[in-house]
């Protein structure tokens, strides 16, 4: 994903923001807010948990538009940095709520053997992604790049990835690190 | 504020969070640190940044038409927090963006047209329009006791031909802007306040780029070209 897609202007929009016109919300609803649910309804796996935390991170990046610095970052990847958060902060705070086997037996619906099987190979068609992750992600062994995948697309716990990609839990974690140490490497 | 190198164990950590995979607890501990610590933050800038791409593999949904509408009323009751009083936090801005030089000579344009001259009596708000791109300003207005504003150009910044400055206007608790006309660039107008209340601390104040002969539905419809919150100034 490039930083400005179809030439939208995030910086102005967000300064826009800052100044108090809606405007400029809607501005930046219409250009990212599709994409914006999409993400957070993979990690809270419900639609109107989804709404709700893209609310949220509207109402967030609209009384924080006047504080952003664009040194810490661009301005669209606020919108998802903000938006992913709250969907992850929302499912591992829901975790703790209702037991994590609820949680991990939620996750493992119905596709999850179709996944499950579907995990020996690819589970994502992570190659259209644009940017020098997706080389570095080709990398990896098929098997841990989808435990990043799991966590980063779908949100899951280590425990949930464990179970998902038929590995003990300690092994999951183990690569995960060592994957992240792996692409930190190739990236740099 | 702690400028240490990172140790292993926090580098790892600030990889994890951004990837999600983190519990609750190690989370909020990431998050207390992160405001303190400038070399964890950048390294989550860093992975946020090198990460987002990945974000792509989630499909779009189409938000139900009710989510924008409960967005645009929250917004609506949580007016942007302004730092301190917006006109000094954009004097920092311009020493910072655009040099001290640039912030005196604007200064200067302010206290010169800001004189009292003929029934406009001394200003009572101040508003400086500054470019939302690079903060630059450009356009200066004031609205004094007399009932009538006036709106000063820095510079001549020029438009396509076959465009418009439209300028508008919203206080807070209107429903929306509401047109104060169409200016060419470089000129100064005065404009009275006849259908309008007096000038409210805060109301905002914008140029926005439009067809020739003005918004077809008398609502901003293009980008905006300058925008600034009014200061009281007496």
């Amino acid at each position: 994903m490039p930083d400005n897609l179809d030439g939208f202007d995030y910086d102005a929009a967000l300064a826009a923001c800052a100044a108090g016109d809606q405007s400029a919300l809607r501005r930046l609803y219409d250009q990212e807010g599709a994409r914006l649910l999409g993400v957070a309804r993979r990690i809270v796996r419900d639609t109107a948990l989804a709404e709700d935390i893209v609310h949220d991170a509207f109402i967030k990046v609209w009384t924080g538009a006047g504080s952003f610095d664009p040194l810490r970052g661009a301005a669209r990847g606020w919108l998802y940095t903000v938006t992913r958060h709250l969907a992850l902060n929302a499912v591992r705070d829901n975790a703790r709520e209702i037991g994590v086997d609820d949680a991990t037996a939620a996750a493992l619906d119905a596709s999850a053997s179709m996944a499950q099987w579907v995990d020996a190979t690819d589970s994502f068609a992570w190659q259209g992604s644009a940017g020098r992750i997706a080389a570095c992600m080709e990398q990896l062994e098929t098997v841990r790049r989808n435990c990043l995948l799991h966590a980063y697309v779908d949100g899951l716990s280590h425990r949930e990835i464990a179970e998902r990609v038929d590995a003990p839990a300690g092994t999951v974690k183990s690569w995960i690190k060592r994957s992240l140490a792996t692409l930190k490497l190739c990236l740099s | 504020m702690s400028n240490q190198p990172l140790s292993d164990a926090l580098r790892a950590q600030a990889a994890e969070y951004v990837l999600g995979t983190l519990g609750l607890d190690e989370r909020r501990a990431i998050e207390l640190e992160l405001g303190s610590n400038a070399a964890l933050r950048a390294a989550v800038v860093q992975w946020e940044a090198d990460l987002l791409p990945l974000a792509s593999l989630a499909e779009p949904v189409q938000p139900s038409k009710q989510l924008w509408r409960r967005i645009a009323r929250s917004a609506a009751v949580t007016p942007p927090p302004l730092p301190n009083t917006s006109f000094w936090r954009n004097l920092s801005l311009w020493r910072g963006l655009t040099g001290a030089s640039v912030a005196m000579s604007v200064l200067l344009a302010v206290l010169l047209a800001a004189r009292p001259d003929a029934g406009m009596g001394k200003p009572q708000y101040m508003v400086v329009l500054v470019a939302p791109q690079n903060q630059a300003p450009g356009y200066v207005v004031q609205a004094s006791m007399g009932r009538q504003l006036s709106l000063v150009p820095l510079h001549a910044a020029p438009i396509p031909s076959d465009k418009s400055l439209q300028f508008w206007t919203k206080a807070d608790g209107w429903r929306g802007p509401v047109s104060l006309g169409l200016v060419k660039p470089g000129q100064t107008i005065t404009i009275p306040l006849d259908a309008l209340p007096n000038v409210q601390p805060n109301q905002l104040f914008e140029l926005t780029l439009e067809p020739a002969r003005g918004s077809p539905i008398n609502k901003p419809t293009g980008p905006i070209q300058f925008i600034g919150r009014a200061v009281k100034v007496m």
